[in-house]
């Protein structure tokens, strides 16, 4: 099952290859989106037997993972058949390289092999760097230049910190997640604080936290809309799942506190730093950007903060997914529409295409966590699983930080939504697809939001219980 | 048969420093693809007493990919004559050699108080991938051109693979040999875009300076 469904994609990516026309790449992107998603819908009635001795499990955490990639991959394969009526350009590369990327991502969430972890996420760094640079310019190449060396350099780091592991399981001779787990008493505790360190700094540098978040403006800036969702919404947390695997080890090992003071310090950074930057920016797309770090702070502070955030944590992965998906398709077809994100340049939405002003006010509402997004209700966890935990300046801290990005970002939307447009307009019909693409994240939000049904809420628990079990 | 591992050690550091002090951007891809090769030699005398074919395939696959494919997609995104030579890095190549030296002591000082559990094929090993790995990151950071910055990369890379050969068993071979290949399918995507970096350049600065064709900031 899990082969077939890493395989699938990887085998469709080959076939686009062949000159072919542009439509039937993206039908079958599309058909392929949709296969995958019900496999992985199949999976949460029973999970999938493992597969190469051990290599390939899919397990509670990389669900989690799994459904937010499909979803993602499902809702920019519906929003790009809207935006390829308007795009002239070639999109062979670009196709192909979703394909390996879909394919790339779903290894990461079902390996158990510390080894083939790294493997995956390298190969998704790759896939995505031609993505970033689809409208050819100087300023999209420099972004995808910085994005691959600043992630190559992370990635590579990341695999020190993987052969530390191996050091430190020098007696148990493998890098087998259960194996490690069963043999967590045989860990030399030297080597695996160091490892620790390396992954946390290699990972972290992929998920965009805050010293090393450079990349991420420029990116996700220069990117259109849909490669930036999938960047922002499930490429960096497949780092997250990776720096999860660690936390399980860490608590078998009696590390957690180490780990979590390292977590909770980059977090807190990642939440300050661009609160700073935000108010300053006039560009949508680098604005969700700075939102995105954010986010990626959330998640990594909910990980440092006990079973509360935890819990919050992984509840925040899918919110944030689906939020992103609301921010940066919406974001992209305006871009696409204005033929710019630069919010000097867009002007009265909400008169000329009103349903994109009204999805422009709940990627606000979304990206800044206000009711009745689900945003809300993660972030509040992690909140509040820093006031339990007696961390109450850095309740203060986030509080004001979150502030502060609503204010910038909402500065941003609510200068575009309003005023007169400078130019004529190129396209002057709104898109079904594109529409029906960012509604259907939106309105699953909001239903999490209201509503946490049982499947959902058990998913979390038990992810939660493997990281934290007693 | 220890000597022989110490001996690739050193001289892996060397080539380093080497490429650290050049000015010319296919002498540094020559030096570059040497260090591969002596890398890809490791594996051959690390169990000097018998051989395994995981050995013997390491090695191979090693100089096949980094001794000789790299180096070749590397001279074709250079085919360019202007780009041919670093100008202007950020630190000048006495001060670098200066720097990696520094660096290169702190890797041994470091590396001191680190305990490799189990039987080392050397004791050289750590300190000289560090240091590898820390002169990697130099010509990184101080180097301008995109090109360089890859090599800096590659150094790196190899720095942490000489680490990875000649310390366990733990990896599976196919999952090292899928580090192997991301690591060249990286090169080979960083190879493209320096290419459409340079073609961007040619387009829009064809009257403006020439001379800073190739780099990325």
């Amino acid at each position: 099952m899990l082969t077939i469904l890493i395989l699938m994609p990887f085998l469709c990516a080959l076939g686009v290859l062949l000159p072919v026309s542009k439509y039937f790449r993206l039908k079958l992107f599309g058909a392929v989106s949709l296969a995958h998603s019900l496999f992985v819908a199949s999976f949460w009635k029973e999970f999938p037997p493992s597969e190469y001795h051990g290599f390939l499990v899919l397990d509670s955490l990389g669900l989690i993972l799994l459904s937010i990639i499909s979803f993602l991959f499902l809702s920019v394969s519906i929003f790009m058949i809207g935006y390829f009526k308007h795009e002239l350009g070639r999109n062979r590369v670009f196709v192909t390289c979703l394909f390996l990327l879909l394919s790339m991502m779903t290894l990461v969430a079902v390996s158990y092999h510390f080894g083939l972890l790294w493997v995956a996420i390298e190969a998704t760094t790759l896939f995505s760097a031609p993505l970033i640079s689809f409208h050819r310019s100087q300023q999209s190449l420099q972004a995808t230049w910085r994005y691959l060396l600043i992630c190559s350099v992370g990635i590579a780091l990341a695999l020190m910190g993987t052969f530390f592991l191996a050091i430190a399981a020098h007696d148990v001779h493998t890098l087998l997640l259960p194996a490690l787990l069963k043999g967590a008493p045989l860990l030399s505790v030297n080597w695996l604080k160091l490892s620790i360190i390396f992954f946390i700094v290699g990972y972290g540098c992929k998920m965009g936290l805050a010293p090393t978040h450079s990349w991420k403006p420029e990116a996700y800036g220069q990117a259109p809309g849909m490669v930036a969702v999938l960047m922002a919404g499930a490429l960096t947390q497949c780092s997250f799942l990776a720096l999860l695997r660690i936390a399980q080890i860490c608590n078998k090992t009696g590390l957690t506190d180490f780990f979590s003071s390292i977590l909770i310090l980059s977090g807190v950074l990642s939440l300050i730093v661009p609160a700073m930057f935000i108010l300053g920016e006039r560009n949508i797309k680098r604005a969700f950007a700075y939102s995105s770090i954010e986010h990626m702070g959330l998640l990594v502070l909910g990980l440092g903060l006990g079973t509360v955030g935890l819990f919050g944590a992984l509840f925040h992965m899918i919110n944030n997914a689906l939020a992103k998906v609301v921010m940066f398709l919406t974001a992209g077809s305006l871009a696409q529409k204005y033929g710019s994100a630069s919010a000097d340049e867009i002007r009265g939405v909400i008169h000329i295409y009103p349903l994109t002003g009204v999805f422009l006010i709940a990627a606000l509402l979304a990206g800044t966590g206000m009711f009745p997004f689900a945003t809300f209700h993660s972030e509040l966890l992690i909140l509040n699983a820093a006031i339990i935990s007696k961390h109450y300046l850095m309740a203060a801290v986030g509080v004001v930080c979150l502030g502060l990005m609503f204010i910038g970002i909402g500065k941003i939307i609510l200068n575009v939504i309003h005023g007169q447009p400078k130019e004529p307009l190129l396209a002057k019909k709104e898109n079904i697809y594109m529409n029906v693409a960012i509604a259907m994240a939106g309105i699953l939000l909001i239903s999490i939001g209201l509503w946490m049904p049982s499947p959902l809420e058990k998913l979390l628990h038990n992810a939660a219980a493997l990281i934290v079990s007693v | 048969m220890t000597s022989w591992v110490d001996v690739i050690c050193i001289v892996i550091v060397f080539l380093s420093l080497i490429i650290l002090s050049n000015h010319r951007v296919a002498a540094m891809i020559g030096v570059f693809a040497l260090q591969s090769f002596v890398l890809g030699l490791l594996p051959f005398f690390l169990h000097a007493s018998s051989i395994s074919s995981r050995d013997i395939m390491i090695g191979l696959v090693t100089m096949i990919l980094k001794a000789a494919l790299v180096p070749y997609i590397l001279f074709w995104a250079i085919r360019h004559v202007s780009m041919r030579s670093e100008i202007k890095p950020i630190i000048g190549f006495g001060a670098s050699i200066i720097f990696g030296a520094i660096v290169i002591a702190g890797a041994f000082w470091v590396s001191l108080s680190l305990k490799i559990p189990g039987q080392p094929a050397s004791d050289l090993v750590l300190p000289c991938s560090l240091s590898t790995v820390l002169l990697g990151f130099m010509i990184m950071v101080t180097r301008t051109r995109a090109v360089t910055q890859v090599l800096g990369y590659l150094i790196l890379e190899n720095g942490i693979f000489l680490f990875a050969i000649s310390l366990f068993d733990v990896m599976p071979v196919l999952i090292e040999m899928g580090i192997l290949l991301d690591i060249f399918v990286a090169v080979f995507i960083m190879a493209i875009v320096v290419n459409h970096i340079n073609e961007e350049f040619e387009k829009n600065t064809a009257s403006v300076v020439q001379s800073n064709m190739g780099e990325t900031f």
